[in-house]
C-alpha cells in the first residue's frame, strides 16, 4: 500500500470517526433533555 | 407583550417584494416556454430565450427564494432568539439595497451583460452588491443570535447559520473575474477548473440557498402550524452535520463523463448518494412530527402546503442522487429530464414552503386573518398540478429523446439526427407551457388572497398574536 | 458547547463546509490545466473570435447548446472525438453548458463551410424547417469595435497583431460569430483520425428499386441534403448534383466520408442503408421532377 491509499484511508477513517462521536455525543443519555429542550422552547414564545 | 419591540414591517416589506419577484419569474418562465415551442416569439436582440432564461432563474432564486430567506429569516430569529431585531435600520437598508440589486440583475442580462455561468450570470458590479447584500444581512441575523434570550439553540438557527455562511464563501470565490469594463469580466478560472469551481457553486447553492433555509423554515413553521414539536431535535442535528458536510463534495456530478478528472466525478457520485441519509432524516422529522396529527391534513391548510413540501423534498433528493449514478447520467443527462428534476425542487419544495410560511405570517404581518382559506385551498392544488404537469410532460420528454440520442442500427450507425429527436419534444413542450400557466393561475389566486386580506378592514391584531395559523 | 455558542457553531460550521470544498475544488487545480493536461496544437483565440465567444455569451447560447463532448459510443458517433481538458485551458469561462435542447457544438468547427453557417444564423428554419433556434441575422447590423476587442485581448494575455486589430474594421458580429464556430474543437485532427476508410467493394444494395420506392426517399434529402444543395438539387453552398456521373459506389463514399477540405461533411452516422438510399435518389433524380 502507497502513501496515498494510506492517507485516504486515513481521512476517510477520521471522517467516521468524527461522525460517530457526534452521534454519540447528541444521543448520550444525559443529554437527553438538554438535546431535546429547543424544540419545546421555540413553541412558546408568544 | 413583548412582541411589539418584533420588526414585523420589514417581514412585511420583504415577503411582498420576494411576491413580486416571484410573480416576475413564472411570469417570464411561462414566456420562454412558449419560446420553445415557437421561436417566432423571440424577440431580438432583448427578448430572446437565450437572454430571458438567466432572468427567469435569477429572479426565482435571487428575488423568490432569498427574498423569501430574507423575510423569514429576519421573523424567525427574533421569535426563536426572543429578542428584537439587532437593528432596524441595518433591515431597511438591506430591502432596499435588495430590490435595486434585482432591478441591475434584470436590467443587466436583459442588455446582454452576462458571465454566462449558470446561476450567477449577473456581472461584477452586480457580484459586489449581492456580497454588500449578504454582509448586511449577516451581520444583522448573527448579532441578533448573539443577544438571544434561550441559551439552546433551535435547529433552524443552526441551518440558517450555515446557510450564510458558505453561500458567502460559495458566491465570492465562484465570482472571482478579471474586469474589462464596467459589463465585462473574464473568470479568472480557465476551462475544466472554471467548470469544476462553477459546479461546486452551482450545486452547493442549491444545498444552501434553495435546501438549508428552507429546511429552516420547515422546522419552524410545521411545529408552528400543527402546534406539536418536532418528532426529534437530535436527529435534526445528526442530519445537518450530515447535510453541510457531505453537499460540498457533490458539485462534479453536474460534470459527469466531462473531462474533470474522473476521481471527482467518484466522488460526487458517491457522497450525492449518501445524501439521501440527511435528506430523508429530515423528511423523515416531518413525517413523524405527524404522528397523530395527520388529521390536520384535512383541516390545517397550512399543514397541507408543508407535507407536500417536504414531499416534494423526498422525492427531489430520492430523484438528485439517481442522475448523480455515472450510468444513469450517461443516458439522461442534457434532455428536459433535467429542468423537470429542477423545476419539481423549485416549484413544489422551496415554493410550497415559502407559501406555507407566508400563510403562516398573514395574520401576524398584516394583523388580519386571510380573506379566504377556500382560495388558498384553490391555490394549493393549482400549482399542485401545474407543477407535475410540468414536471411529468418533460420527465418523459427526456427519457424519450434520450432513447433516441443512444439508439443504434444493427451496423453501429445511429438510427435518429439530432432534428429527428428534436421535433419528438414539441408535444411535451407544449404541455410544459400548459403545466406553468396552470402554475401561474395558482400564483395570481394566491396574490389575488393576500391583496384582499391586506385590504379587508378591520384588524384583528390582538387575535393575531395568538393564532397559531389554525384554519 | 456549540448547541449554546453562536460563534463556535459558525465556526463548526465552516469547517464541515470546506472540508469537501478543498479536497474537490480547491486541490484539482494542482492537476487541472497544468503542463500534463496540455495537448499540442491547441491555440488562444484570435482577436475575431474571442469576440465571437464573447457574442456567444452575450445571447446566452450556452443555454440551448452543450460544448462538451462525452466518451460514449452514440455521442461520438454523433459529434466527434470526445473532449479533452487541455482543449479548453483557453475558455475563460468555460462554455460546456447543461441543456442540449440544440446539438452540442463542441466539434463544430471545420464541419460546414463558412457560407453555411452565414445562412443558418439568418434563418435557421429556412435549413432546418422544425428547428426552434431563433433567428440571429440581426447580428449583422453589429460592427466590431476593435479598441474594446484589443482590450479584452489585453485582459487574457492572448497573442495578437496590430494588422489583426485593424482588420476587425468594418467587420460585424455575424462575422466574429462564424469565425468562433469554425474553431471549436478544430485545434486537433481529430477529423482526420477518425475518417471512414471503405474497406472492400461496394455494392449498391437498391440497384433493382423501382421509381416509386427511389422517390419515396425524398424525405431523407430534404432533410440532410437540401439546406446546401436546393431543394431541386440545383445548388445553392454545395454545387448542383444535377447530372453529375459519378458511379454509384463514388457517390456513397462521398456522401458516407464526406470530403474534408471541402466544407462536405460525413454523413456515416446516417448508417450504410439511409447513405444508399441517398445515392440512389439522388443518382435517379431528374429536373423536371417526372423522377
Amino acid at each position: 500500500m502507497d502513501l496515498a491509499s494510506i492517507v485516504y484511508l486515513g481521512v476517510t477513517f477520521g471522517m467516521f470517526v468524527i461522525f460517530v462521536l457526534i452521534v454519540i455525543r447528541t444521543y448520550s443519555k444525559k443529554r437527553k433533555d438538554e438535546g431535546e429542550i429547543a424544540k419545546y422552547q421555540m413553541l412558546d414564545d408568544d | 407583550m413583548e412582541n411589539q419591540t418584533y420588526n414585523y414591517a420589514i417581514v412585511r416589506s420583504f415577503v411582498t417584494w420576494s411576491i413580486i419577484w416571484g410573480l416576475v419569474a413564472v411570469l417570464v418562465g411561462v414566456i420562454v416556454s412558449f419560446q420553445m415551442v415557437d421561436p417566432d416569439l423571440n424577440f431580438p436582440p432583448y427578448l430572446t430565450f437565450g437572454r430571458l432564461r438567466p432572468i427567469h432563474t435569477n429572479a426565482g432564486i435571487y428575488g423568490w427564494g432569498i427574498g423569501m430567506i430574507f423575510a423569514t429569516f429576519l421573523y424567525m430569529v427574533q421569535r426563536l432568539c426572543k429578542v428584537p431585531l439587532w437593528s432596524d435600520k441595518l433591515a431597511k437598508f438591506q430591502l432596499w439595497f435588495f430590490n435595486a440589486t434585482i432591478i441591475a440583475s434584470a436590467v443587466t442580462l436583459l442588455l446582454g451583460y452576462t458571465t454566462s455561468k449558470e446561476y450567477h450570470e449577473m456581472e461584477w458590479p452586480i457580484d459586489v452588491m449581492v456580497v454588500i447584500l449578504w454582509v448586511v444581512f449577516a451581520i444583522n441575523i448573527i448579532m441578533t443570535i448573539l443577544k438571544r434570550k434561550d441559551e439552546q439553540m433551535y435547529i433552524s438557527l443552526w441551518y440558517m447559520m450555515a446557510a450564510i455562511i458558505a453561500v458567502a464563501i460559495l458566491y465570492i470565490v465562484n465570482a472571482a473575474a478579471v474586469p474589462v469594463s464596467l459589463f465585462k469580466s473574464y473568470s479568472a478560472y480557465a476551462g475544466t477548473n472554471d467548470a469544476n469551481v462553477e459546479w461546486w457553486f452551482g450545486h452547493n447553492a442549491v444545498a444552501m440557498v434553495l435546501t438549508a433555509p428552507f429546511l429552516a423554515m420547515f422546522y419552524y413553521f410545521l411545529p408552528k402550524s400543527t402546534g406539536v414539536p418536532i418528532y426529534s431535535h437530535r436527529m435534526s442535528i445528526i442530519a445537518f452535520w450530515s447535510l453541510i458536510f457531505m453537499y460540498l463534495w457533490t458539485g462534479a456530478h453536474h460534470l459527469l463523463w466531462t473531462p474533470v478528472p474522473d476521481w471527482i466525478q467518484t466522488l460526487a457520485m458517491g457522497f450525492s448518494i449518501m445524501l439521501i441519509a440527511p435528506s430523508w432524516g429530515s423528511v423523515f422529522n416531518g413525517y413523524l412530527s405527524m404522528n397523530g396529527q395527520w388529521h390536520q391534513m384535512r383541516e390545517n391548510y397550512l399543514v397541507k402546503f408543508l407535507i407536500l413540501g417536504i414531499t416534494f423534498y423526498g422525492l427531489q433528493t430520492l430523484q438528485g442522487p439517481m442522475q448523480a449514478i455515472r450510468t444513469f447520467s450517461a443516458f439522461i443527462h442534457y434532455t428536459d429530464w433535467v429542468p423537470a428534476h429542477i423545476h419539481l425542487g423549485t416549484m413544489g419544495w422551496v415554493s410550497m414552503i415559502c407559501f406555507a410560511s407566508i400563510y403562516y405570517l398573514v395574520p401576524r404581518i398584516y394583523g388580519r386573518e386571510l380573506y379566504s382559506i377556500p382560495l388558498a385551498n384553490l391555490h394549493f392544488w393549482l400549482i399542485l398540478v401545474g407543477q407535475l404537469t410540468w414536471s411529468i410532460s418533460l420527465w418523459i420528454a427526456g427519457v424519450l429523446q434520450a432513447g433516441m440520442w443512444n439508439a443504434m442500427n444493427s451496423d453501429g450507425s445511429l438510427t435518429y439526427t439530432f432534428m429527428e429527436t428534436m421535433v419528438e419534444m414539441y408535444p411535451y413542450w407544449w404541455a410544459r407551457a400548459f403545466g406553468g400557466m396552470i402554475y401561474l393561475a395558482g400564483l395570481i389566486v394566491f396574490i389575488y388572497n393576500l391583496y384582499k386580506t391586506a385590504k379587508k378592514g378591520g384588524a384583528i391584531a390582538a387575535q393575531a398574536t395568538v393564532v397559531e395559523g389554525r384554519a | 458547547m456549540w448547541e449554546r455558542k453562536p460563534v463556535l457553531l459558525c465556526v463548526l460550521a465552516t469547517v464541515a463546509i470546506m472540508v469537501g470544498t478543498i479536497i474537490t475544488m480547491v486541490l484539482p487545480f494542482a492537476w487541472v490545466n497544468t503542463e500534463a493536461d496540455r495537448i499540442e496544437g491547441v491555440t488562444p483565440y484570435t482577436a475575431l473570435q474571442q469576440e465571437g465567444r464573447d457574442v456567444y455569451i452575450r445571447d446566452g447560447c450556452n443555454n440551448c447548446h452543450t460544448q462538451t463532448v462525452r466518451p460514449l459510443v452514440p455521442e461520438v458517433l454523433r459529434y466527434g472525438d470526445y473532449s479533452k481538458s487541455g482543449e479548453f485551458v483557453y475558455d475563460r469561462p468555460f462554455l460546456w453548458g447543461s441543456k442540449r435542447t440544440g446539438p452540442d457544438l463542441a466539434r463544430l468547427g471545420g464541419k460546414y463551410p463558412d457560407a453555411w453557417h452565414y445562412k443558418h444564423m439568418e434563418s435557421p428554419r429556412s435549413m432546418v424547417p422544425k428547428t426552434n433556434m431563433p433567428d440571429y441575422g440581426w447580428l449583422s447590423d453589429n460592427q466590431l469595435d476593435p479598441q474594446m476587442i484589443q482590450r479584452k485581448m489585453d485582459v487574457l494575455g492572448f497573442p495578437y497583431t496590430t494588422e489583426e486589430i485593424k482588420a476587425l474594421e468594418g467587420k460585424n458580429e455575424m462575422d466574429a460569430m462564424v469565425a468562433y464556430l469554425q474553431k471549436l474543437g478544430s485545434d486537433i485532427p481529430w477529423r482526420e483520425a477518425t475518417e471512414t476508410t471503405i474497406v472492400g467493394d461496394l455494392k449498391n444494395p437498391f440497384i433493382d428499386a423501382g421509381q416509386t420506392t427511389i422517390s419515396g426517399w425524398a424525405s431523407l434529402y430534404v432533410e440532410n441534403c437540401a439546406a446546401c444543395h436546393g431543394p431541386q438539387m440545383e445548388g445553392d453552398i454545395g454545387p448542383e448534383l444535377i447530372g453529375d456521373d459519378y458511379d454509384d459506389e463514388i457517390l456513397f463514399e462521398i456522401i458516407y466520408t464526406g470530403i474534408a477540405d471541402g466544407g462536405m461533411p460525413s454523413f456515416s452516422n446516417l448508417g450504410t442503408d439511409k447513405v444508399w438510399k441517398l445515392t440512389n435518389y439522388i443518382r435517379h433524380y431528374k429536373t423536371d421532377g417526372s423522377q
